[in-house]
């Protein structure tokens, strides 16, 4: 579904990528792992839309999206949720949910989109009229991540959702992408809680310093020597 | 070659501490011998020269403001007018106004030009905490009243019926009047770009760029901003000076209206922003060709102001370094092909 | 509710919101002594700038919170809608001069109003798409300076170019309708008066509708609030903010025809409305849009308190009184700013 071939990026006077290659097949729950400053984020926001890559080719679906505006990769079936989550702070989480569906223009797909996400997180629907800037940090997580499937998307790109959450709260947020996946949803995750992302994952990149530097089934890469050293601290 | 060593690496050297490449000084002393040559030695010619001279003077002081702190002083107009009043009222005799104090102009223009810093004095401090369009939008404000004041003061000035004090000199003649205003405007120069050498001026781009960044790093921003508002001020009232007693003729709504202020700035950015000098590099061709303008085509008034505006913009998106910028790409340029060749 | 929460509530307003309340406070205080002082008339004056006032203030704002721009030439999309309803209605009234017709009559004016929307909202769709959105992809370093001086030098081009292609005259209406003032509580209003409170009105209504309701509107808060979550749920951010100062520019065209019978048209009467609009939004807070509607109402009562308690000579002073209070002790306004990214230099 996801391709990325050789892309090389960055910002105007840095390059973060080289050469990064990956895919991303239907259905599949893929990992992107590596140190701080690895890379990872650029490669979901380049992706996404916001990065131009330097060089390279990126392909969804087959067809080449590298260069693309973001909000036009959003429409091709793309949802990034943001390490920021950038949400509308000072919107209702109901209007934050009706804009993820913006493009969809249906009113019935969006009523449907907005019933599957409260069934997902029953707590956005408890809080439906509370302004997205006063909620607790776990709860705009997952109102950042409903938001991002209320259009329905064929691939979900989730950066870090687990960064500066307590234990039960990131486990609930992995508890809703593993029942995503279930139903179908592909999904690319950044993480850097190595463990539970190799366990609930089918496979796995590790990137570090911008370059790919090992891939394969997750179930492998748990117990693989250097994986063990550096990312579990075994 | 070392340089240093050369007669001709001395001369430039000690130019560059003054603030002058050689170019810069032979056009300076062009500009000093141009009232010499016809047809520069005519009467219409020399108020040109001057009121080139006068623009490029005004730009230099207010891109000590916008070029270096960072902070457009929407009420640079208002200011100089300040001190033009200021000077006209304490140097008038005639019973027209309310008060005669008669005081030599020679005097008045530096007590037009201190109060005039003392405003900028005031405007410094009260927009210390406002940053970038805060503080211009305070000092338009500030502008506007400083305008309004002086327009319904009518005792003192006459308001819109505008005031005419006497001229600095017997003579009718414009040449001497250029030299006056050739030298204020060199003065203003050096003074502030010596400053702007100075550890001063590192101060100044470093509070421009982040004001908190640099208090964190022991500059003291109230200081140097509150500097360079009032120095740039005095000059202003200085200038203003110069245009009560040359100009002869002060109204509130031609002098200190905020469209005086955009004719500056447009001049200092087009020129280029925190050079100093680029505005005094592009006054005296604007002023000539507006001038030109004007005789030729009576009938298209404002044509000017629409060639800035259009300018402006032009150069604010597709080369925001201004002509400073692009004298430096061609002196770049030139020397590549002089040191290949 | 209890007492006690009741009252736990007002101080928490009280506190949080004590500028605004203090100057709301103030501005009753003001239009009370208006009313006493000098009779109804100066008071419905008032109420009817402020609104045409609140129209200007929340264009201004929106372009603001949505654009980060600060609009320098917002009173020249004024002066255009001055000249638009004065070349559509004269032409009209003319004609209707000859062939007197009642349903013409009454619909004129709103005509003129109309097609000084549609040339705001023209003239706003082409500045943006010539002169901002080029910048935008360039780069946005220096965004709010460099929009801030553009738009002042568009502001020049717009009054000058105005001057030269139709000269310095003024072109004036001596009224829209020609019908006697109004009697509404035993006050004479001028149907003048009543249509441009009117036009403002519900131009301010549908704005505020379209803003909570429509999908479009949800998408233009969005972009105000996060420009890049904005992007990420498939808003084309080229669109709204074409969108955007079209509407703003429409609003202030609006303005200037709607008034056409008290300012007439001429190249430099956008510029009280710009300095009165910007008072607004300085005064509530940028990019607060719906504090510039109660914005322009609380203005517009302190330039008659002003004019009629101080003398209108002091008119200018005033404002820059209360404005350098405002500046320092509530900067980001009375009502709080909402605008990202005005905080850098």
């Amino acid at each position: 579904m996801l391709e990325l071939k050789n892309v090389d990026a960055g910002y105007d006077f840095l390059q973060i990528l080289w050469g990064v290659s990956l895919h991303v097949g239907q259905g599949e729950f893929v990992a992107l792992i590596g140190p701080n400053g690895a890379g990872k984020t650029t490669t979901l926001r380049t992706i996404a839309g916001l990065l131009t890559p330097k060089s390279g080719e990126i392909l969804f679906n087959g067809q080449p999206i590298g260069g693309k505006p973001a909000y036009a990769i959003s429409r091709m079936g793309i949802s990034y949720v943001s390490e920021s989550l950038n949400l509308f702070t000072n919107m209702s989480v109901r209007e934050n949910l009706l804009l993820g569906a913006y493009a969809v223009n249906d009113a019935q797909k969006e009523q449907e989109s907005l019933e599957f996400v409260y069934g997902l997180f029953p707590r956005l629907k408890e809080r439906e009229k509370q302004l997205a800037g006063t909620m607790s940090g776990g709860e705009r997580k997952m109102l950042a991540i409903a938001r991002g499937l209320m259009s329905n998307p064929q691939l979900l790109l989730v950066d870090e959702p687990s960064l500066g959450l307590a234990p039960h709260l990131t486990h609930a947020v992995f508890q809703a992408l593993l029942e995503l996946r279930d139903r179908g949803v592909t999904i690319l995750l950044v993480e850097q809680n190595v463990n539970t992302t190799l366990e609930i994952t089918d496979r796995a990149y590790i990137l570090e310093h911008g370059r790919i530097v090992m891939e394969g089934p997750s179930r492998e890469m748990k117990a693989n020597e250097h994986v063990r050293n550096a990312y579990l601290g075994i | 070659m070392d340089t240093r060593k050369t007669l001709w690496g001395r001369i430039t050297e000690g130019l560059n501490r003054l603030g002058f490449s050689p170019l810069g000084l032979l056009l300076i002393a062009i500009l000093f011998v141009l009232p010499l040559i016809p047809p520069f030695n005519q009467e219409h010619i020399l108020r040109w020269l001057i009121m080139g001279a006068f623009l490029a003077a005004q730009s230099v002081a207010f891109d000590f403001t916008g070029g270096y702190i960072n902070v457009v002083n929407f009420g640079f107009a208002a200011i100089l007018g300040l001190g033009a009043y200021t000077a006209a009222i304490l140097s008038n005799t005639s019973p027209v106004l309310a008060v005669q104090p008669g005081l030599s102009p020679w005097l008045t223009i530096w007590i037009g030009a201190l109060a005039s810093g003392l405003v900028g004095l005031g405007l410094g401090m009260l927009t210390l905490r406002l940053r970038g369009i805060f503080a211009a939008v305070m000092a338009w404000f500030v502008g506007i009243a400083l305008m309004g004041i002086v327009r319904n003061w009518t005792a003192v000035t006459r308001g819109p019926l505008g005031m005419h004090p006497t001229t600095l000199l017997e003579t009718t003649s414009n040449r001497p009047y250029f030299y006056i205003i050739l030298i204020m405007m060199l003065v203003v120069y050096i003074v502030l770009k010596q400053i702007v050498r100075s550890h001063y001026g590192l101060a100044f781009r470093a509070i421009g760029q982040n004001f908190d960044a640099a208090r964190a790093s022991g500059i003291n921003p109230t200081y140097y901003r509150v500097f360079n508002f009032t120095l740039s001020a005095f000059f202003a009232g200085w200038l203003g000076g110069f245009y009560a007693f040359y100009f002869g003729a002060l109204t509130p709504q031609t002098l200190m209206h905020t469209s005086k202020t955009v004719e500056v700035l447009a001049i200092a950015y087009i020129g280029g922003r925190g050079s100093l000098w680029g505005g005094i590099a592009i006054a005296f061709p604007f002023v000539f060709f507006i001038e030109f303008l004007r005789s030729n085509f009576t009938d298209l008034p404002g044509l000017h102001l629409i060639i800035y505006g259009v300018l402006m913009i032009v150069v604010m998106i597709y080369y925001p370094a201004g002509f400073v910028g692009l004298y430096e790409w061609a002196k770049a340029k030139l020397i590549g092909i002089f040191a290949k060749g | 509710m209890t007492q006690s929460s009741f009252l736990n509530s007002v101080l928490i307003i009280l506190r949080t919101k004590l500028p605004a309340v203090i100057v709301l406070g103030f501005t009753l205080l003001l239009a009370v002594a208006i009313g006493v002082e000098t009779g109804p008339a100066q008071l419905i004056n008032s109420i009817v700038s402020g609104g045409i006032l609140a129209l200007l203030a929340v264009g201004l704002a929106l372009v603001f919170g949505v654009m980060n721009i600060p609009h320098f030439a917002h009173g020249e999309s004024f002066m255009v809608g001055a000249y638009v309803g004065y070349f559509t209605f004269t032409p009209l009234n003319n004609y209707l001069k000859e062939n007197p017709n009642q349903l013409l009559s009454a619909v004129a004016p709103i005509l003129a109003v109309v097609a000084a929307a549609v040339a705001g909202a023209v003239m706003g769709a082409v500045i943006e798409r010539l002169i901002f959105a080029p910048l935008r992809h360039r780069t946005r370093v220096g965004w709010v300076m460099n929009t801030f001086l553009l738009t002042v030098g568009l502001a020049y081009i717009l009054i000058n170019g105005t001057t030269l292609l139709l000269g310095p005259n003024f072109r004036g209406i001596p009224r829209y309708y020609s019908v006697p003032p109004i009697e509404i509580l035993n006050i004479r209003i001028a149907a003048d008066r009543i249509f441009a409170f009117v036009i403002a009105i519900i131009t301010i209504v549908a704005m505020t509708f379209f803003m909570q309701k429509t999908r479009t509107g949800r998408a233009i808060r969005a972009v105000a609030q996060d420009e890049i979550g904005a992007e990420l749920v498939g808003i084309n951010l080229d669109f709204i903010h074409t969108l955007t100062f079209s509407l703003a520019t429409a609003m202030a065209a609006m303005a200037g025809a709607a008034l056409l019978y008290m300012f007439q048209a001429y190249p430099t009467v956008g510029l009280k409305p710009l300095y009165l609009s910007w008072y607004v939004v300085m005064l509530v807070g940028l990019g607060n849009v719906y504090g510039a509607i109660v914005g322009g109402f609380i203005v517009a009562l302190l330039q008659t308190a002003t004019q009629q308690f101080i003398g209108i000579a002091w008119e200018d002073v005033v404002p820059t009184i209360v404005m350098i209070l405002v500046l320092l002790i509530v900067p980001s306004g009375i009502f709080g700013s909402e605008v990202k990214g005005i905080q850098e230099q």
